[in-house]
């Protein structure tokens, strides 16, 4: 590993009218170095300016998350000696950028707002007992640290414009219809709201996710078979209509 | 010039030297001359795979694969490049193209689990095939290297097929609530026995095709007489 690592990082200032572009710095590396600890060397040596979110350093909280070499990741998670000599860091794409490398990511806020909350079944005894069992697959998702680095590399909230919630939604909604004690089916709500169809598979946010949840194959594709069932499936669409009777 | 590019259309796109595309599609014109212009159907007691049971099903097998969920992230991925790779699109390629996702014509992937229906109907007629390919000449029992290659391509095609999606949807998938089931513990057993296939259903789709195509051009090379056919043992039964 050489004594100096190229680190490229993408300026902005919207509020000043400051355009996007690319600063280089050069940093001084030690052993086990994140890009996060580059991050803050520039932040506390070179330019106090350069504006960057972050809290644990301990990829649990999720502030951190960026672009780093074209792959959203945590910045506290990557190492530097596995980048290069030269390393580009710039903000989420998929969000509007509040400065340098902070975005707004408040949008969230509003999608999860769309989502139809918990809704427990009628005349559930007191207190609310759930078998272990039953907690195993929404257990994982439960692990999600909202770093939202599956919505920033899903290519349909990030290059198209659709009603698509995303990744990080898909696996709240997961999370939500496999709870035991919930009574809603959010099929119709995928369908239609959700815009579940656009999403095509591809895996990325699977491939990126920090925490390692399989969010295409244990949230999104069960919550596609849900649809399948409710509306493309005759079969499952009588046995549906039968259960709901 | 990124303007201009902002104005091409889905036709236009295709005229683009998108190799993935036009390589594919030259693969599939190949393979289908190979198959009805020149067919091999049995050789030997080596029945070929793509005549298992009869050349009449590849339609429904061919869909299977196409709706498959492994295959849907590969040619979204890399034949319509929606996305090119997981990286931030720095051509703006994917974004200036018409995107419907899976909700215009590749809606009709919702309809897989009935082409695995079909799939799962015709596993058997693969070991069928491997047992045929022993007992093909009467009163005889013989292995050979072709029955050992049978035999993996129907392990295989099993693989595949159970390790499916829909089938995971189907076998406990869709249960939220396992204690409530009066049978619930073994279904959620059969659900987590199943998801430990379904990790490796992308490798088994894979693996599983070129095997098919290597029993086939294996059934091909003793057609022409190459020196292929290799004997284990002889019994007469």
């Amino acid at each position: 590993m050489s004594d100096k690592v190229t680190i490229s990082i993408k300026r902005s200032d919207p509020s000043k009218g400051e355009a996007p572009h690319f600063v280089d710095y050069e940093v001084p590396t030690q052993e086990g170095m994140v890009v996060l600890d580059a991050v803050h060397y520039i932040e506390n040596n070179i330019d106090p300016t350069l504006s960057v979110r972050w809290n644990c350093k301990a990829a649990r909280c999720g502030s951190c998350s960026a672009e780093v070499n074209g792959l959203p990741r945590l910045m506290c998670k990557t190492r530097v000696d596995k980048m290069g000599s030269k390393i580009s860091i710039e903000p989420m794409r998929a969000y509007p950028v509040v400065k340098d490398l902070v975005t707004n990511v408040s949008h969230n806020w509003e999608i999860a707002k769309r989502i139809p909350p918990f809704t427990p079944k009628p005349n559930l005894p007191k207190p609310w007992k759930i078998a272990a069992i039953d907690i195993t697959r929404s257990k994982e998702f439960r692990t999600c640290i909202e770093c939202f680095l599956c919505q920033d590399v899903c290519h349909v909230i990030r290059e198209h414009e659709s009603n698509y919630l995303g990744p990080k939604h898909m696996v709240k909604v997961a999370a939500l219809d496999m709870h035991p004690l919930d009574s809603i089916d959010r099929s119709g709500f995928l369908h239609t709201e959700g815009g579940v169809g656009f999403c095509n598979i591809t895996k990325c946010c699977q491939n990126i996710c920090p925490e390692g949840i399989h969010i295409t194959d244990n949230a999104i594709i069960p919550e596609k078979e849900r649809v399948v069932n409710e509306f493309y499936d005759p079969i499952g669409i009588l046995i549906h209509r039968r259960k709901k009777k | 010039m990124i303007e201009n590019r902002r104005r091409l259309n889905v036709l236009s796109e295709l005229l683009e030297p998108n190799w993935r595309f036009w390589s594919l599609v030259l693969i599939l014109l190949l393979s289908a001359g190979a198959l009805f212009l020149y067919p091999v159907s049995e050789y030997q007691g080596y029945v070929d795979p793509f005549y298992s049971p009869t050349v009449l099903v590849l339609p429904f097998i061919a869909l299977f694969r196409l709706s498959c969920y492994a295959y849907r992230k590969d040619y979204h991925r890399h034949v319509f490049r929606h996305p090119m790779a997981c990286l931030n699109d720095e051509r703006m390629d994917s974004s200036k193209r018409k995107y419907s996702g899976e909700t215009g014509f590749f809606a009709l992937n919702n309809f897989h689990r009935y082409f695995f229906y079909i799939g799962l109907a015709i596993l058997p007629f693969f070991y069928y095939d491997f047992y045929t390919s022993m007992v093909y000449q009467s009163g005889f029992f013989i292995f050979r290297f072709g029955s050992i290659l049978i035999l993996a391509n129907a392990l295989l095609l099993t693989l595949w097929t159970i390790s499916c999606h829909a089938f995971r949807h189907l076998i406990g998938g869709s249960v939220d609530c396992y204690s409530c089931l009066s049978h619930g513990t073994g279904v959620k057993k059969l659900f987590n026995g199943q998801s430990l296939l379904n990790r490796y259903h992308e490798q088994f789709a894979f693996v599983s095709l070129l095997v098919v195509v290597a029993v086939d051009l294996y059934i091909r090379a003793l057609m022409a007489g190459w020196p292929v056919d290799f004997t284990f043992f002889k019994i007469a039964i």
